[in-house]
């Protein structure tokens, strides 16, 4: 939308599992600070793309480019390590950890410096308060309910040192509205104190059009449109691979 | 033939071997929890623990230096575990970080044999001792030896060590952690696989250490690691899977399982005690003690 | 009529070389032994080298005599058992088959005596057990079974004599549950039953791969008795000798170790102090009176291997003596014939006194035992030749 250089860019991105291509030759272009959406139907390859983005897959084809830099290649912890963080679809607590170390365990990724450690634990105190889990610090994760335990998740990758990019897999999914709320304000409040940028994959068009300015439309691994939700929620081949499901 | 004395005799007898076994356990459990495999070769390192300690004691610094000697064999251990695990166990992890189940098996399996005719080979099938100059000792009515109630005290100290490693410090979370999802871990930041290098070595060490603090009441020989591994597995389905309570407990319940069966039923039973616990456990709590009925996401 | 002429002449040729070939070698073949020993794991390769060096020691001694059968000379056919009996039946095949043995000796693991045996029983070449101890390698009464190794019965006749000699009264075995470990026990609850001995005994049993003793040590301690009869084999039997030292049982109770360990080399350095005063089983001492060949052996051993030979080495010795002599009285290599003299003959042995191998009853069928000793340390750290004479066999 403006010519700010793209902080995550994948060229030419592909992905075959077997003679199946889930991914096919996908151009994206984020914006630092940008909250991007990536809607598309079951199956669309959504997953995969974020699986590439972040090392969890290698790519057939194409490139993935942090702040300019090629991931291509990299182990998803050194991904990690340079900023580009993720959640998973099904969430990936550590279920006998208490809440506390859930959100410690990320700073594990500092180049082990007492302060970042030190900060980083206040802040893991900060994020429980701010989410009402105070309470449950020391309690095993394992013992949340399922939408608490997506706040866990989300709130873990903001403990991530260097993070500057955030890639969150269908985190609204089977949420109550509470703990959507809590979700949608946390990101939005880390978005303007840091700067983040976001990439969300959901369905959850509501949220979409408060959250995202743009939004990217995957239809079996290839990116069919891109724009604003009102833009491309007047698409007919959108619409058709969503087949009737409600844009409102 | 029973009397009080010889009930209590029994009672600290299986209380001292079971806080051992409990140490022997420790390693399987623990590379369990983190690599995901079974080592079938743990008793091997024990073994590789106990030559150590008799080399070094014997040659270089003389038993009164014997817990010098024992921190030195489990690091070598401990080396020898971090040397090996990249050339034999990652492999098992095929492009990314979950396991092939049957690997591990057969590697540790091949490397158990490797291990144990090396040693026949290179040392011959006799046992040795490193010696001990440490004073019996008497425990209530039971007489000890110095090298047995050291052994004893040392496996309580490591195995409090390792508790503080794994509960206080960073590593430990990192261990923790990936314990818990090796995916979640790497998304965290966490390398994994060099993770398991360190893990796959302390591991190993803590059965070299038991091999080295054992050297001087069991002796030194090519099979002595036997023991190891059939206690450390009863141990640890006992106990549970990757817990390191459940391994102390179940180990201290072996012990005197097995102590208190010898003596008053019928002493050529004396390794099938353990067996009848076991199966008690698994009858009731088919994931051990204190494991997990389902391991959490 | 061309082609005729070559056969024959190929014919001529091939009987001639054939003939020269064969007559003058007919007097001059070696006489194959078998010699089947355990010389890698999981047998014990230290017991094969040990009794293949008493076999190649008799070779130098007959052939140093001129051979047998008016100068024929004798050859070992040496073939590792691996202590397995799958090895112990194919090593026999070989030495047999291939390599014509006339009779084949040197084992040391019973299940590949027994093992061969079966095959023996076939192929009609007999078998000399030279270390072996289990019933059935005599019990079965197979012609072609032989065995020159103390079996249990008189291991047990000898340490109850002993012990009423010594006026032991109370006395607790503790044995692995090893046919070794069980049958003594049973054999010396028999024996006492049989004999009508006023001996009170307490027996306990242990997995072998146990290391842990003291539960049945501590019940040894509350009988109170005045021997504790060790019946572990490798590194139980040690582990009981630190164990019971632990518990305060050795020295006041002594204990009898049940075969001759005590005399390998790295016992002092396992027992350094534990070992005094201890009694056990051997089968030679070099306080013993020997026969006119064990007496050539052991000096031929000491000047070759500077070391005093052990029992291993002795029997591998007077088995392969015993198969010359049964050569010599056939007058033949027929197998048939050499057990024939086996059965009737009388031969040379290590130890002093004649060796016969007669039709007796069980399994003291084709078997002879040499002497049992029980030797004491005196003091710690004694060499075993000096440990003292406690008992005698026979004496
Ligand atoms: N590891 C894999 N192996 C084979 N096929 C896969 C794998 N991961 C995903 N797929 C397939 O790729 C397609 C896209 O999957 P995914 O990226 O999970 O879709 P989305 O997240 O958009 O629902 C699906 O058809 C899925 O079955
Ligand atoms: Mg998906």
């Amino acid at each position: 939308m403006n010519g700010a250089a793209p902080i995550l860019e994948t060229r030419g991105l592909s992905k075959r599992f077997g003679g199946f291509l889930a991914n096919d030759a996908i151009d994206l272009s984020i914006s630092a600070g940008e909250i991007r959406g990536i809607i598309g139907p079951n199956g669309a390859g959504k997953s995969t793309l974020i699986n590439l983005m972040t090392g969890v897959l290698q790519p057939n084809s194409g490139d993935v480019l942090l702040a300019g830099e090629s991931l291509v290649g990299r182990k998803p912890h050194e991904i990690a390590r340079k900023g580009l963080v993720r959640s998973f679809q099904v969430s990936r607590i550590f279920g006998n950890l208490s809440l506390l170390d859930n959100l410690r365990a990320p700073l594990l990724a500092a180049v082990s410096t007492r302060d970042v450690r030190a900060e980083g634990v206040a802040k893991a105190h900060r994020l429980l308060e701010r989410l009402g889990l105070a309470r449950l610090a020391d309690a095993p994760a394992k013992t949340l309910s399922g939408g608490q335990r997506v706040l866990l998740q989300a709130a873990a990758g903001f403990m991530m040192p260097s993070l500057s990019c955030y890639l969150l897999d269908e985190p609204f999914a089977g949420v109550n509205p509470v703990i959507k709320d809590q979700l949608i304000e946390l990101i939005e409040e880390e978005s303007r104190a840091r700067g983040l940028t976001f990439v969300i994959v959901s369905h959850e068009m509501a949220v979409m059009r408060r959250l995202c300015r743009k939004v990217t439309v995957l239809i079996q691994g290839r990116i069919v449109a891109e724009g604003s939700l009102d833009e491309i929620a007047s698409r007919a081949d959108v619409i058709a691979a969503y087949l009737g499901r409600s844009f409102a | 033939m029973w009397s009080l004395e010889l009930f209590t005799q029994a009672l600290i007898a299986g209380v001292v071997i079971g806080v051992i076994y409990a140490l022997m356990a420790l390693g399987i459990t623990f590379i369990y929890s983190i690599v995901k495999m079974i080592n079938w070769s743990m008793g091997e390192f024990y073994m590789l623990g106990s030559y150590a300690q008799y080399l070094i004691v014997a040659y270089w610094l003389g038993p009164d230096l014997w817990y010098v000697a024992a921190i030195l064999s489990a690091a070598t251990v401990f080396f020898v575990g971090w040397l090996i695990e990249p050339i034999l166990i990652k492999p098992m992890f095929t492009g990314g970080i979950e396991r092939r189940d049957d690997y591990a098996t057969v590697v540790t399996i091949a490397l158990l044999l490797l291990l144990r005719n090396l040693a026949t080979a290179i040392s011959g099938p006799y046992q040795r001792t490193p010696g001990s100059n440490l004073p019996g000792v008497m425990l209530g009515p039971l007489p000890e030896s110095g090298a047995r109630f050291a052994a004893f005290l040392a496996a309580l100290a490591a195995i409090a060590l390792f508790t503080f490693l794994l509960k206080r410090t960073w590593l430990g979370l990192a261990l923790r952690a990936t314990s818990q999802s090796r995916v979640g871990a790497q998304t965290a930041g966490v390398d994994v696989l060099s993770l398991d290098k360190i893990a796959f070595g302390i591991g190993v060490g803590l059965a070299g250490l038991a091999g080295a603090l054992l050297a001087p009441v069991f002796m030194v020989y090519p099979t002595d690691g036997v023991v190891t591994t059939t206690k450390g597995f009863e141990i640890i389905v006992i106990g549970g899977l990757g817990s390191v309570p459940g391994a102390l407990i179940a180990g201290v319940a072996l012990g005197v399982a097995e102590s208190l069966g010898a003596t008053f039923i019928a002493s050529a039973y004396q390794n099938a005690y353990g067996f009848v616990l076991l199966l008690l456990v698994l009858a009731l709590r088919p994931s051990g003690l204190f494991g997990e009925r389902l391991r959490q996401a | 009529m061309h082609r005729i002429c070559r056969v024959a002449a190929f014919a001529a040729i091939f009987l001639l070389a054939g003939g020269f070939g064969f007559v003058p070698a007919h007097a001059q073949e070696p006489v194959t032994i078998g010699l089947v020993v355990p010389l890698s794991p999981p047998g014990d390769p230290t017991a094969g080298q040990l009794i293949r060096r008493g076999a190649e020691l008799a070779l130098d001694y007959y052939n140093g005599k001129g051979g047998v059968l008016g100068g024929r000379k004798l050859q070992l056919s040496v073939q590792d058992s691996q202590g397995r009996p799958e090895g112990g039946v194919a090593a026999y095949r070989r030495v047999v088959g291939e390599d014509k043995a006339v009779a084949v000796t040197g084992f040391f693991h019973s299940s590949v005596n027994i093992a061969a045996n079966e095959v023996a029983k076939s192929m009609g070449v007999p078998t000399i057990g030279t270390q072996t101890s289990a019933a059935d390698i005599t019990a079965k009464h197979y012609e072609v079974a032989f065995r020159t190794h103390l079996i249990d019965p008189l291991r047990v006749a000898a340490w109850l004599e002993f012990m009423q000699k010594k006026g032991f009264k109370r006395v607790s075995m503790v044995a692995e549950t090893s046919d070794y470990g069980v049958g003594l026990i049973t054999e010396t609850d028999r024996q006492i039953k049989e004999k009508k001995l006023p001996i009170e005994l307490q027996t306990l049993t242990f997995d072998r791969t146990s290391t842990d003793l003291t539960p049945q040590l501590l019940q040894v301690k509350a009988f109170k008795p005045d021997l504790l009869v060790n019946v572990g084999v490798g590194a139980p039997m040690d582990l009981m000798i630190e164990q019971a030292a632990t518990l305060a049982i050795t020295p006041a109770v002594p204990m009898l170790v049940s075969y001759d360990a005590p005399i390998r080399p790295q016992f002092w350095q396992l027992h350094p102090n534990t070992g005094d005063k201890l009694y056990f089983i051997a089968y030679y001492s070099p306080k013993q009176t020997l026969s006119e060949i064990g007496t050539w052996f052991t000096k031929a051993y000491e000047e070759k291997y500077k070391e005093s030979p052990v029992y291993s080495s002795l029997n591998g010795f007077g088995d392969v003596a015993i198969v010359a002599q049964a050569v010599e009285q056939a007058k033949s290599t027929d197998p048939k014939a050499i057990i024939q003299s086996l059965e009737n003959g009388k031969f040379a042995f290590w130890s002093s006194g004649d060796v016969t191998f007669p039709n007796a009853d069980g399994v003291f069928w084709h078997n002879f035992s040499p002497p049992v000793l029980i030797l004491q340390f005196q003091r710690p750290g004694q060499d075993w030749k000096e440990a003292e004479v406690a008992y005698e066999s026979g004496k």
